[in-house]
């Protein structure tokens, strides 16, 4: 990937200037270093509505296929040619080409005056488990606008990914886009057949779930520690981004990015934690590493005990750096409005008093809190009852309306064809999907969790929930339940591999352990379109480390998500 | 008819997208709403785009009334909160009743708007 990138700088002799869409420049930079670029002589900016100033000769354009973004390179070749400057122009787009967009430089009369190529980036590693599609609209594109073409694309880069892996045997989806993405995946895998002579392929069963399915779990705050850090925060392209202060730096004003990733070893062991366990985690290492120092300060030690000490001491710069996020975190946690936020989303989740959270929401809206926190209570709401009854949403949209300006007409508009905040015409089935499934469980463990449903305290996501029956016996015991949730399921098997006897049995059952050549595990892939929250992650994670689970869990995503940046895809 | 629902929605953003100019505005906003009035299921489309011209009609008096161009493209609550903490108890009141704003929207946002001007002793009498 990184070298595709480069060959492109390669082929352009000289010195030019790079210009990159500033959403694409944080998922650039986890697979090229900006040094590298410079090696090769390229100057970098970002694309804005500003024109570049530079000397270069040479300008050289990756962008996403976005309309506007054709419209800021245009007046920004149109600003060149009124200055009389002669240069030529490099427009590569990730990962390709649309006709729209091209038309757009045709009618502004630059399409000859560009060499177009497409630069297929297709899959992000954003960690040694998690894979990007970095398709941040794919969600809203496809349920608001009808926009398909990323759907196209997921299966595009599920279908490389099997010319690494091999043909992946089992696939289950759920969900309208899943469906589709699973059918064009079948024809692509008829009209380009993998060659495969690998023998048992290492993906053993893909799963494939929209967003849509499931938009309550997203709606809820999600408690583990890097969840968290990106409901108030925000994590981009695993990272922070904060003041200086909060780490203890003493630089004014300055922001600081920190780095999360699990080449950080702490992190990679608390990620995944609830936030209160987390707590206490990190106050338990503190007095152990104080109680070491005393001993060495005090006894005399021996030259190996030392050693083992100064070891420990290594870790210091990741504890104080968790210390510090987590101290500057539980500022947040320990607020009153996030608790009570905390209580609403148990009680929305329950679905018992209606006429209770109906007069939270609305005292919400009557006191002007930020839009997007009251949307992602009322989509709950909504969700949970199946649409609210006419009057209700009458009044409560009238409201909203009042309170925020008239301009969100088109927002609930935006909500309304997204299925999210609607008039009610049946009766709410999340109870039974939420007996059925075990959603709400009582009791739980964070400090042992025991199930899935620590990561929200008590409530256990209902899309993970989906995948945990995935892998243990595919669609059909729980097919009474999926009929329940939106979109359409498929499951479809494919066998008669070469040397692959182990597909006659009944794959994904949890005493097939199929194992791959080397001893590790075989993998399940699960792709979330739509976007796919910290929480989620973690939950899936903690699956995957369970005993007796015969399989390596890795997460597709076309972005990470959680309910704030969810919605505000669908403010206007 | 769906396509007209589309060409009114991709004339509502267009129309508030703040022209200096209200008259062609408002004029917009109310086309739309007729054209929302002439199906049964936009009725509370329609009502919307009527409360919408109604506010920026009043905004604008308000506007040239007090000299201060901070009315317009602020919704409905803002307003009053923005007549409360410039004193103006009168427009205020007539807001509310022109929009039947309920009481206790109406509570909160006087707390609210009192508290920003820090009038403490009419927040106690109220």
């Amino acid at each position: 990937m990184a070298q595709k990138q480069i060959n492109i700088l390669k082929n352009i002799r000289g010195k030019k200037c790079l210009v990159i869409d500033p959403k694409l420049s944080g998922s650039l930079s986890l697979i090229v270093q900006s040094s590298q670029l410079k090696e090769h002589g390229a100057e970098l900016r970002h694309l804005t509505t500003e024109p570049v100033e530079t000397d270069c000769t040479k300008m050289v354009y990756l962008v996403r296929a976005q309309l506007n973004l054709m419209k800021f390179i245009c007046s920004q070749i149109h600003n060149d040619t009124l200055k009389g400057l002669q240069k030529e122009y490099f427009l590569y787009f990730v990962p390709r080409r649309a006709v729209a967009c091209e038309k757009i430089l045709e009618d502004e009369k630059v399409h000859e005056m560009l060499i177009i190529g497409e630069y297929p980036l297709y899959l992000i590693p954003l960690d040694e488990d998690v894979l990007s599609f970095e398709l941040d609209l794919a969600h809203k594109e496809c349920v608001v606008n009808g926009d398909t073409t990323s759907l196209w694309h997921i299966a595009k880069s599920i279908h490389k990914l099997e010319f690494s892996f091999g043909t992946i045997p089992n696939v289950r989806a759920k969900g309208k886009a899943s469906t589709r993405v699973a059918d064009i995946l079948n024809r692509m895998q008829a009209e380009e057949p993998v060659t495969s002579d690998m023998g048992i392929p290492e993906i053993n069963t893909l799963i494939l779930l929209d967003r849509e399915v499931d938009m309550v779990t997203p709606m809820c705050s999600q408690l583990t520690y890097e969840g968290l850090l990106d409901e108030f925060l925000g994590v981009n392209n695993g990272a922070v981004e904060l003041d200086s202060s909060i780490m203890g730096v003493q630089q004014e004003g300055k922001k600081l990015k920190v780095p999360l990733n699990s080449s950080d070893k702490l992190f990679k062991e608390i990620r995944d934690m609830n936030f209160e366990v987390v707590v206490q985690v990190l106050r338990q290492k503190a007095t152990s590493m104080k109680q070491d120092y005393t001993e060495i300060s005090t006894t005399t030690q021996s030259v190996s005990e030392l050693k083992d000490f100064v070891k420990k001491l290594n870790s210091l710069p990741e504890m104080t750096r968790h210390i510090n996020l987590a101290q500057h975190l539980s500022t947040f946690t320990s607020k009153p409005s996030f608790l009570g936020r905390l209580d609403m989303e148990q009680t929305l989740v329950e679905a018992q008093s209606y006429d209770v959270c109906f007069e939270y929401i609305e005292e919400m809206i009557h006191k002007q809190e930020p839009l997007i926190n009251v949307l992602r209570l009322l989509v709950l709401f909504s969700i949970t009852n199946s649409g609210l009854p006419k009057k209700n949403f009458d009044y409560l949209r009238r409201e909203l309306l009042h309170s925020y300006g008239f301009e969100h007409i088109a927002t609930l508009n935006n909500l309304e064809k997204a299925g999210l905040f609607r008039k009610q015409d049946s009766k709410s089935n999340w109870l039974t999907v939420k007996r059925a499934l075990q959603l709400v469980v009582e009791d739980t463990d964070t400090t042992n969790p025991n199930d899935i449903s620590y990561v929200f305290s008590g409530y256990a996501p209902l899309s993970i929930r989906l995948v945990q029956h995935a892998i243990r016996s595919g669609w059909r015991p729980i097919e009474e339940i999926l009929k329940l949730l939106p979109g359409p399921h498929s499951e479809t098997k494919k066998s008669g591999f070469a040397s692959s006897p182990s597909f006659d049995t009944i794959p994904g059952s949890l005493n097939n352990l199929e194992k791959v050549a080397d001893g590790r595990r075989s993998l399940v892939l699960v792709v979330f379109i739509g976007g796919v929250t910290f929480a989620e992650i973690s939950a899936l994670r903690f699956l995957s480390s369970q005993e007796g689970m015969a399989y390596d869990i890795i997460v597709g995503t076309t972005k990470i998500v959680n309910g704030h940046t969810l919605i505000e895809t669908f403010v206007e | 008819l769906l396509w007209k629902e589309s060409w009114e929605l991709a004339k509502n953003p267009m129309a508030s997208k703040g022209s200096p100019l209200h008259g062609p505005r408002i004029k917009l906003i109310e086309k739309a709403q007729q054209l929302f009035s002439e199906t049964k299921e936009h009725i509370f489309e329609s009502k919307a785009a009527e409360e919408h011209a109604k506010l920026l009609r009043i905004q604008h008096d308000l506007e040239v009334t007090t000299k201060q161009a901070i009315f317009v493209d602020s919704s409905i609550s803002d307003t009053i909160r923005t007549c409360i903490v410039l004193g103006n108890h009168r427009t205020a009141m007539k807001v509310k009743t022109e929009f039947k704003v309920s009481e206790r929207r109406w509570y909160w946002l006087k707390v609210f708007a009192l508290a920003t001007i820090r009038d403490w002793d009419a927040l106690e009498k109220f």
